[in-house]
């Protein structure tokens, strides 16, 4: 068996590992190889310094429903008044069958607690400091006429996703703001970090610098003449050389991220030692940027063969990419012009893993956003609520793969995608390199 | 420009058989444009077997020859053959090729060895097959005491013996080499002959290009004079040096001491005229150069001046083709 393994072995191991390793020899001689994975490495852990500082820094906690005062100033705070049923505005009315609370007490007493909420139970929050259930009437407990009192409805609109919260009259009111945010910006700091830096900038930069002359430099050193007088196709030298680029950038992703998932998950918010959760959402972010720094790289040093100024072609492609990054980032998910790209379906990846590997993720957004339903009245009579700190950029960098399918099956047909995109660069230029004059 | 979809062949050298009964190299009324330059006009040659010389100014269209055969550029009309193949539709006859490059640029920063090794497993070796052959290829040329050593390392003339060791890897049927001999030092040049003709005698096609007509002579008989993309001569360089003799031939010596020099030539019936040029140059004319050339070194050694330098100023590929061309160059 080990000698059939052999024989299978060394039939491999020819031409195609022959190009591969030499042109990783190539990469590992060049200080240019090592400036860029350097300068990547160092912008990416300079984004990681204000992470861990944001994660080591108390968010302040607020009062969102203002029960920690004293109004009457009789030494109660009126969140306690109100639970032991005595005026929290006369001075007269105070509950003197107990000691008076610290008023920090009262001011993350009623924390979000949404986690019952399932797909077709919109029955969430629990009244916590009481100061819906101690309302004096019916109505009061049931302000949002769904004859449940004291809960909150959260519907969902299948249609168009919007999701709207209808809560009764003081549930829910006051999230803890360092638990939520410290969650919300660990999360919005992955993604932004994975999508934008590691998917888009590290996907794309890599390859401008190391795929665009992987055929072109050659061409013009004129060593190219070593390789196209041997036996072996054209196309069989772009791919091997791209197995070769691959065999630098895809060990350099994977390292990052792991090292990356490793810090943010032990800096990371949490009860346990290691934020495990993350791990799927870190392996997706690897797995697009793999992929899309793959594609770029094919596309890249296809330019590099059909001009000599290719990297300029490059560029500009990288600046389309550019715009569809933050297309398929501030839209949420919402645009098709994304899918004429290659970034839109490196995005989509993360987007399936964070809906597998995070489920709760929209909660999350949606219930930061709301805030505890503290906010105040527009001009149009909306409400406008002012949302727990890390909610806006968690849903900032949070978005649907919206391909009207499951998440792993939109994980499945994004990587196809983008595995049919290399394959088709890789086509396009060998033919071009087939019909190229090599002087 | 548009990519030429035509190109279809594979690299399967399994497959590949070479067409029987066809020389090794077949050129039929080839001809090679760059834009309206003219680097190759309707060359026809069929080549098979020994050490060809191909010779030719900077210029006259042997480096587009040698791309043409090496499927780098493509035919502007007219057909090539390798083995009976395309070369610019089909890459597999290099499976029998070897081709020495004329640039300089080499991947420096790699061994003798581990150069070598790589390409061979471009012919499909396994990687001990491949060092092997690189250990053996490497001590035909007399490199096997630097194997090891980083290429950038090398002079001149080793760099050139790398570009041969490892276009001889194959064990080719078919070796190209552009220009080999430039730039090499006399030592480099000795030993880079001796491989070509040793490989001759082997019974392979060599195909060697120069524009120094001396270089070629000392390594075959048998040479193609190109001039402005056209084929001027094609035959033994013995005849085409007896049409020459006929012609008048200066030969330059540096030497402390031309007078005394001098006297060395008077007696020489090949010698046809003698003419002090400056204070310490001696210049000779003669219709019978190689014979010339052959007795110079005695002479100089017995004359026992210190000669720093030997010059034909009529380049002897140019008064060739002055010749042929009837003086118009």
């Amino acid at each position: 068996m080990s000698n059939r393994m052999d024989t299978i072995w060394s039939k491999l191991d020819r031409k195609s590992t022959a190009i591969a390793e030499f042109t990783m020899r190539q990469y590992r001689t060049r200080i240019s190889t090592w400036a860029v994975l350097g300068a990547a490495s160092v912008a990416i852990f300079l984004m990681l310094l204000f992470y861990i500082e944001a994660m080591n820094t108390e968010i302040e906690a607020i009062d969102n429903d203002g029960d920690s005062f004293d109004t009457d100033g009789d030494g109660y705070p009126d969140g306690q008044e109100r639970l032991e049923g005595t005026n929290p505005e006369s001075d007269q009315s105070f509950p003197d069958w107990v000691e008076p609370d610290p008023p920090e007490k009262w001011i993350n007493e009623d924390d979000i607690d949404w986690d019952t909420l399932s797909d077709g139970e919109n029955y969430v929050g629990q009244d916590d400091d009481g100061d819906c259930e101690n309302l004096d009437t019916g109505s009061q407990r049931d302000t949002n006429d769904n004859n449940r009192e004291c809960d909150v409805v959260v519907t969902i609109d299948e249609l168009n996703g919007t999701i709207n919260i209808d809560a009764d009259s003081n549930v829910d009111e006051d999230p803890d703001e360092d638990k939520y945010g410290k969650e919300a910006g660990h999360r919005a700091f992955i993604l932004g970090i994975g999508k934008f830096g590691i998917v888009y900038l590290l996907g794309i930069f890599l390859p401008l610098f190391l795929a665009t002359g992987l055929i072109r430099e050659e061409m013009n050193d004129g060593t190219i003449h070593y390789m196209l007088a041997k036996p072996i196709a054209r196309g069989e030298v772009l791919l091997y050389r791209m197995l070769g680029y691959i065999g630098i950038t895809w060990p350099f992703i994977i390292g990052l991220c792991i090292t990356m998932a490793l810090i943010t998950g032990f800096t990371g918010p949490g009860d346990g030692v290691f934020r495990w959760g993350d791990i799927g959402v870190w392996m997706t972010i690897a797995w697009a940027a793999m992929l899309v720094s793959l594609v770029y790289g094919t596309i890249f040093c296809g330019f590099g063969i059909i001009w000599k100024n290719g990297v300029i072609l490059a560029i500009l492609f990288a600046a389309w990419e550019l715009g569809m990054a933050f297309v398929a980032i501030l839209s949420g998910g919402d645009s098709s012009i994304r899918y004429f790209s290659v970034i839109g379906w490196g995005m989509i990846i993360v987007d399936s893993g964070v809906a597998v590997c995070w489920p709760d993720n929209w909660q999350l957004i949606q219930s930061g956003l709301w805030g505890g339903g503290q906010g105040e009245e527009n001009w149009l009579g909306e409400m406008d609520y002012k949302p727990l700190p890390g909610a806006v950029p968690l849903d900032t960098f949070s978005a649907d793969s919206n391909l009207g399918v499951s998440s792993w099956l939109a994980f499945v047909i994004s990587s196809l995608v983008l595995v049919f995109q290399g394959v088709l660069s890789w086509f396009i230029g060998q033919s071009i390199f087939k019909g190229k004059e090599v002087d | 420009m548009m990519p030429d979809m035509t190109q279809h062949g594979k690299a399967e050298t399994k497959d590949w058989k070479p067409v029987a009964n066809t020389p090794v190299i077949m050129f039929d009324r080839v001809s090679k444009t760059y834009g309206r330059i003219n680097a190759l006009g309707g060359v026809s040659l069929g080549i098979s077997g020994g050490v060809t010389g191909i010779l030719g100014m900077n210029g006259a269209g042997k480096s587009t020859m040698f791309k043409l055969m090496m499927g780098k550029v493509k035919a502007s009309s007219g057909a090539i053959r390798l083995f009976g193949t395309d070369p610019w539709k089909n890459p597999a006859p290099y499976s029998r090729v070897g081709f020495v490059p004329e640039h300089e640029k080499l991947h420096d920063w790699m061994t003798a060895f581990d150069f070598v090794t790589t390409f061979a497993r471009l012919h499909g070796m396994t990687r001990d097959e491949a060092a092997g052959e690189a250990a053996r290829v490497l001590s035909f040329v007399s490199l096997e005491d630097v194997m090891p050593k980083r290429i950038g390392q090398f002079s001149k003339g080793m760099r050139q013996r790398v570009k041969i060791a490892h276009a001889l890897v194959n064990d080719p049927e078919l070796i190209i080499l552009d220009e080999p001999l430039q730039g090499c030092d006399p030592l480099a040049r000795t030993t880079i002959m001796n491989v070509i003709k040793q490989l001759g005698a082997m019974g392979r096609t060599v195909l060697v290009s120069s524009h120094i007509l001396h270089e070629i002579e000392r390594i075959t008989e048998q040479i193609v004079i190109l001039h402005r993309g056209r084929v001027l001569a094609l035959g033994n360089s013995h005849a085409i040096r007896e049409m020459l003799d006929q012609h008048p031939h200066k030969i330059v010596i540096d030497c402390e001491n031309p007078r005394e020099l001098a006297k060395n030539f008077v007696d020489l019936e090949e010698v046809t005229g003698i003419t002090f040029k400056t204070t310490n140059k001696l210049q000779i004319e003669t219709k019978h150069l190689g014979e010339v050339h052959k007795k110079l070194p005695e002479i100089i050694v017995n004359s026992k001046q210190l000669v720093t330098g030997i010059d034909n100023p009529d380049d002897d590929l140019q008064s060739i083709l002055m010749y042929l061309t009837g003086g118009s160059l």
